[in-house]
């Protein structure tokens, strides 16, 4: 197989803090670290090693991508290595939005390495495989080696572990796994169950996620003097689901036009929604999004003005992490058009 | 409350002229089996074949499983108040063939509810059932007004299961077991200081019984589980057939007959009691469809915890999906009780594996077991079958949908459709892990 590296500026012996800028080199034969790295692996082959600016790759993006795609079309790779970036967080965000973007573009795996608090892990572990990492260049070896590893066990089409045991950052996809030593669930629950009650620690096979407590907003003063938004989970689209928002684990929202509009005609809108019998609301696309009922308050003068667009996903299977960045994307777009409040309808 | 369980071990099931077990052999006479499957008029088709670990062969639809047993004395029968009167179960003695079981499987329909077991291949430890020799029950019925209803009672084939099991074991009644163990524990307040030091603990067991029509939820003496509130019982009451199974649910999380009578949760339990832990009984709870049902059951169960002076509970979930919330608000009140609280149950992270793995998730639930993934998407090769594979596509199987059987008989599925195959008993040797 072969692979091509993509290393910042610093590491890329280009230069320190003033070189940041400095746009994607392309090597033809792997060099500085990712020449280690290629020793590394027997199966595995680093023909080329991309180096850019920390502050080139975040802050102009889009060039920087444009750049390395133009080179990176019709060349024949296999992986895409990024870092070790350490603890810095340019560094790591930049790997981050490269392997993503590389694996968007080529569907190949992608391979990083951060130390925890390197901002990148949070925004792209999703995205590729970031390997837990130290929290500086002493690092260097023992992080490659878990990159370096995994990769040749792609190569060798050796059987992938789970996050933990493979060493890198869980990206939120759950499978399920032989249990380790084919122990008996119930046998697990007994060894649980006595270390609790001793007070020992333990680790649960589920970890369950820290939820976050929003205050509700002030409530609404006057409702007369108000636009309002209809934001709804209900999957009810356009009938040809032009933003293509999936059925269930949806990772996107969509929004449309409603203006000039008294209702959601059936055929013209239906549901996409995998959670529940959608005949009823396919008849009646106004029982996702009460359009109708809006347009009768709305004349009646009980409130001012409703937003022109409607907002929606998809709710079932959809998880927490996407719920989240959904509502604060939708939410800063409603700020800014001045609504003032949103009726959400779930179902 | 005491027990006495004679098990008599087996290797192999045989059919011959006369049922009997002897060295390590379950020989049936068929013909005789058949008679009592046919007592119900609504049985119109019935065979009997044997499946041994490593062949290759594939049962669909599997509607239960079932232990052979008799009740030898100090009760009514197998199954008081279903297929026996009414008695307590828990006492006396009761003889059981241990390391084969009884399945039964529908000749040609299934449903949501059934299950399929590979006997050999890539799944075959998937289910216990690949481990171990089964007899199979293969049988229609005449039950034409849920024939092609995805809901089945399969009420026909699932009680002659139940009676054919009871015929079998009784060649064992009377013999010498190769095994006796006895489960004995006093009432709360007759157990030892030693004992009464140890931290007590309860099972809190939520059968399925969301559906609100009867006929479908699991039993409990013979009454249908929607219609009652959680209830102190003791643990032998389990493993001596207070509960049969019922027949919904998505197959791969539902506890079968054989694994309700077995239950290693309890077996295990009982194990610790007086060495490690005081273990004080099963608070028998249920899942339900309302959310004000649902809190309801928490808070008594809750309740009793306290009440019974319980420091430790092990929550058991049979489903997944909206019962989840059961589920966790159980787990979060016992938490709340200050009562320290493990989960087991199963997973459904979506074909992508990203999808929330319970409906209802709270940070005070810090101590799950997870046995499987309902999600998981399993590619079977062609094999034999015995029943109907069709059914696995047909008839609205939770983890089969149109299409999926391939003209060479090789097919694919969610682990949903997986007769009993998470273990939510406690059998499950799978887990999930994050990738």
């Amino acid at each position: 197989m072969k692979a091509i590296h993509y290393i910042n500026q610093f590491f890329g012996q280009v230069g320190g803090e003033d070189a940041a800028d400095s746009r994607p080199i392309f090597h033809d034969a792997p060099i500085g670290c990712s020449m280690m790295l290629n020793g590394m692996m027997p199966d595995v082959e680093v023909t080329n090693t991309i180096v850019c600016g920390d502050n080139y790759i975040t802050n102009h993006t889009e060039e920087a991508l444009a750049e390395i795609f133009a080179w990176l079309d019709g060349r024949d790779f296999d992986i895409f290595f990024a870092g070790p970036a350490f603890m810095a967080g340019r560094y790591g965000v930049g790997c981050g939005l490269v392997c993503k973007a590389v694996a968007a573009r080529y569907n190949v795996p992608v391979i990083s390495s951060m130390n925890e608090e390197n901002p990148g892990v949070e925004e792209y572990k999703a995205d590729c495989l970031i390997f837990r990492g130290g929290r500086k260049a002493t690092f260097m070896k023992a992080d490659l080696t878990l990159m370096a590893k995994y990769a040749e066990k792609l190569a060798k089409g050796e059987k992938l572990l789970s996050a933990a045991e493979e060493g890198y950052f869980p990206r939120g996809i759950r499978s399920e796994i032989p249990a380790p030593g084919g122990v008996m669930a119930a046998d697990r629950v007994i060894d649980m169950l006595l270390k609790k009650l001793n007070g020992e620690p333990f680790q649960t096979e589920l970890v369950i996620p820290k939820t976050d407590r929003i205050p509700p907003a002030e409530a609404v003063k006057d409702l007369s003097k108000c636009t309002i938004a209809l934001v709804s989970t209900s999957g009810v689209v356009p009938s040809d689901n032009p933003d293509r928002i999936q059925s269930a684990s949806a990772q996107k929202w969509g929004k449309y036009n409603i203006s000039g509009m008294d209702s959601l005609p059936a055929g013209e809108y239906k549901t996409i929604h995998a959670g529940f019998d959608p005949e009823a609301m396919c008849a009646v696309p106004d029982r996702g999004i009460p359009l109708d009922a809006m347009r009768v308050y709305e004349k009646e003068g009980k409130f001012a003005k409703l937003y022109d667009y409607y907002y929606v996903t998809v709710g079932t299977g959809t998880t927490q992490n996407y719920a989240a960045k959904f509502g604060k994307e939708i939410a800063a777009e409603l700020k800014q058009a001045k609504v003032d409040a949103v009726v959400l309808t779930a179902t | 409350m005491r027990l006495e369980i004679g098990s008599f071990k087996v290797k192999d099931i045989v059919f011959g002229g006369e049922t009997a077990c002897r060295g390590g052999v379950l020989t049936v006479n068929a013909e005789e089996a058949l008679r009592v499957v046919r007592e119900d008029r609504h049985i119109t088709e019935a065979e009997l074949k044997i499946v041994r670990p490593g062949d290759m062969v594939r049962l669909c639809p599997v509607k239960d499983s079932v232990e052979f047993r008799c009740k030898v004395n100090g009760g009514e029968g197998a199954y008081p108040g279903v297929t026996s009167p009414l008695g307590q179960a828990g006492m006396g003695r009761t003889h059981v063939i241990d390391g084969a079981t009884l399945l039964t499987v529908g000749r040609h329909w299934g449903g949501f509810q059934d299950g399929l077991i590979d006997m050999g291949g890539h799944y075959q430890h998937y289910t216990i059932w690949g481990d171990m020799p089964n007899l199979v029950l293969v049988a229609d019925t005449d039950e034409l007004d849920e024939q092609r209803e995805q809901q089945k009672r399969n009420h026909a084939i699932r009680w002659a299961g139940l009676r054919l099991a009871e015929h079998i074991a009784q060649c064992i009644r009377d013999l010498e077991p190769d095994t006796l163990d006895v489960y004995e524990l006093p009432p709360l307040d007759a157990r030892g200081e030693e004992v009464k030091k140890l931290p007590g603990v309860v099972y809190v067991l939520q059968p399925q019984t969301q559906m609100e029509a009867l006929g479908y939820n699991t039993l409990v003496y013979g009454w249908d589980g929607n219609r009652m509130l959680p209830t102190f019982m003791h643990p032998n009451e389990f493993l001596d057939g207070c509960l049969v199974s019922g027949s919904f649910m998505p197959s791969s999380s539902k506890i079968s007959t054989y694994e309700f009578s077995t239950n290693p949760m309890i077996k295990r339990l009982y194990a610790q009691h007086g060495k490690t832990i005081n273990f004080l009984g099963v608070i028998l709870s249920t899942l339900n469809p309302k959310m004000e049902e649902k809190v309801r059951c928490v808070q008594m169960a809750g309740q009793i915890a306290v009440a019974v002076g319980a420091k430790g509970a092990v929550v058991a979930e049979e489903g997944y999906g909206n019962p989840d919330v059961d589920y966790t608000a159980m787990l979060v009140e016992l938490e709340r009780l200050g009562i320290k609280t493990i989960g087991i149950s199963d997973e459904a992270t979506g074909r992508d594996g990203a999808s929330q793995p319970l409906v209802s998730m709270n940070p005070a639930t810090d101590a799950l077991v997870s046995t499987g993934n309902v999600s998981q998407f399993y590619e079977l090769p062609a094999m034999e079958v015995i029943g109907e594979l069709e059914a696995l596509a047909r008839d609205g199987n939770s983890g089969g949908w149109e299409g999926c059987i391939n003209p060479d008989g090789s097919c694919v599925m969610e682990n949903n459709g997986m007769f009993c195959a998470n273990h939510i008993s406690g059998y499950s040797r799978r887990s999930c892990a994050d990738f």
